[in-house]
């Protein structure tokens, strides 16, 4: 499988898939007119790395501000993520944020709520 | 159900018993009685059919009800996470609207600010007549301040004159920093002679701060002022501005430190 790479924009994430490092970064603001489009590439993405691999997946997210539907491509991403989990998988959030922006973090808390597989917010300078 | 055992075992014995076997009933009974047999194990068959399918509707019913309870849990998450969103961005262009009005060495509301009010006033006096009082004060021989003691000086001078006049004017007055060491000074429904005692406070609350700011030996700290008044609502406001830039140039020509009225 191959890595994906979406580049940032404005409104959208850069977004990296990285299969041989079992890692998927997330960085920016988004809120994209079709966010189905932008993100079934990346849930299809972790769909068949988790399939194929029996490596641990990492998602590190280092986003602003989401629009509805992000948040409900993301969550569908961390259900992935739980499912994996409860079969026995080891993987992992991480999601960083500013450390003057303080309501990111609480925004990832609400996130996290519900999951029981390894979760981090960090902050950065 | 004994009932029928009683019976079905009854006929049995019945068939077994050598006694009736040459009986002209007994193969007739004998084939009655395993139809109604075959019959019965037909019976049982399709009611444990039924019943399994009756089972696994339950069964998806619960599992349906089960997903729609996952549906709508999600469904309310992100609707939270959405409102907390918004809220923020909400909370954000508060801000940044504060901040697009406001001089940020003063903290004083900036010209942007200053010409809003100045349109709503115009506004008002259009709907509801009135008058309003416009001022614009200059601290005198700035620049020899900043040449003189450095920018930084000169920075908390403009900075503590802002603070004077905000807190001399009264709570529904603008005082804007015009620009430079100017400052634009808004009066709703007031005249002449009201801002006038206004503007004596107000000179006398600056005089103070040359103490407080240069050293001792400097010239006072002094404004300039040029005060216009206006009742008409359809006099454009540049015209208002250019009245009061006029006074105040005026004041710097009869040797600064008054008011002039325009």
């Amino acid at each position: 499988m191959q890595d994906l790479i979406v580049e940032g924009t404005g409104s959208i994430p850069a977004i990296r898939a990285d299969w041989e490092a079992g890692c998927v970064v997330m960085k920016g603001d988004s809120y994209p007119e079709n966010a189905f489009e932008l993100y079934q590439p990346v849930i299809d993405w972790i769909e068949a790395f988790l399939a194929r691999e029996d490596r641990p997946l990492r998602l590190q997210l280092q986003l602003l501000y989401l629009n509805t539907s992000s948040i409900r491509a993301m969550m569908d991403m961390l259900d992935q993520l739980q499912g994996a989990f409860d079969d026995g998988r080891t993987v992992g959030v991480e999601w960083r944020y500013e450390r003057e922006n303080e309501r990111v973090a609480e925004l990832a808390e609400e996130f996290r709520e519900d999951y029981t597989f390894p979760f981090d917010i960090l902050a950065h300078d | 159900m004994k009932q029928h055992e009683e019976l079905e075992s009854r006929i049995e014995t019945l068939l077994a018993d050598p006694a009736y076997a040459d009986h002209p009933l007994h193969e007739a009974l004998a084939s009655l009685f395993e139809r109604y047999r075959e019959q019965t194990r037909q019976i049982e068959r399709v009611s444990r059919i039924a019943d399994r399918y009756q089972d696994a509707e339950r069964d998806r019913g619960l599992s349906y009800a089960a997903r729609y309870q996952r549906q709508l849990r999600q469904v309310e998450k992100i609707v939270r996470i959405s409102d907390r969103y918004q809220n923020m961005l909400r909370d954000m262009n508060q801000r940044l609207h504060w901040l697009s009005s406001r001089d940020e060495l003063t903290g004083l509301p900036n010209r942007r600010h200053a010409l809003v009010r100045l349109r709503e006033e115009l506004q008002r006096l259009g709907r509801s007549g009135g008058q309003f009082c416009l001022t614009l004060a200059d601290v005198d021989h700035f620049k020899s301040i900043n040449d003189g003691y450095g920018h930084d000086v000169g920075d908390r001078v403009l900075g503590a004159i802002a603070h004077g006049l905000s807190e001399g004017v009264r709570d529904y007055d603008v005082c804007a920093r015009w620009g430079g060491e100017e400052f634009l000074l808004l009066f709703p429904h007031s005249s002449i002679e009201e801002v006038q005692s206004v503007l004596v406070r107000l000179r006398r609350q600056v005089g103070v701060l040359s103490g407080e700011l240069l050293p001792a030996g400097a010239a006072g700290l002094t404004l300039s002022f040029g005060l216009t008044l206006c009742r008409d609502a359809a006099e454009p406001l540049d015209a208002i501005l250019q009245r009061a830039d006029q006074a105040l140039y005026q004041a710097k020509g009869q040797g600064r430190d008054c008011v002039v009225i325009g």
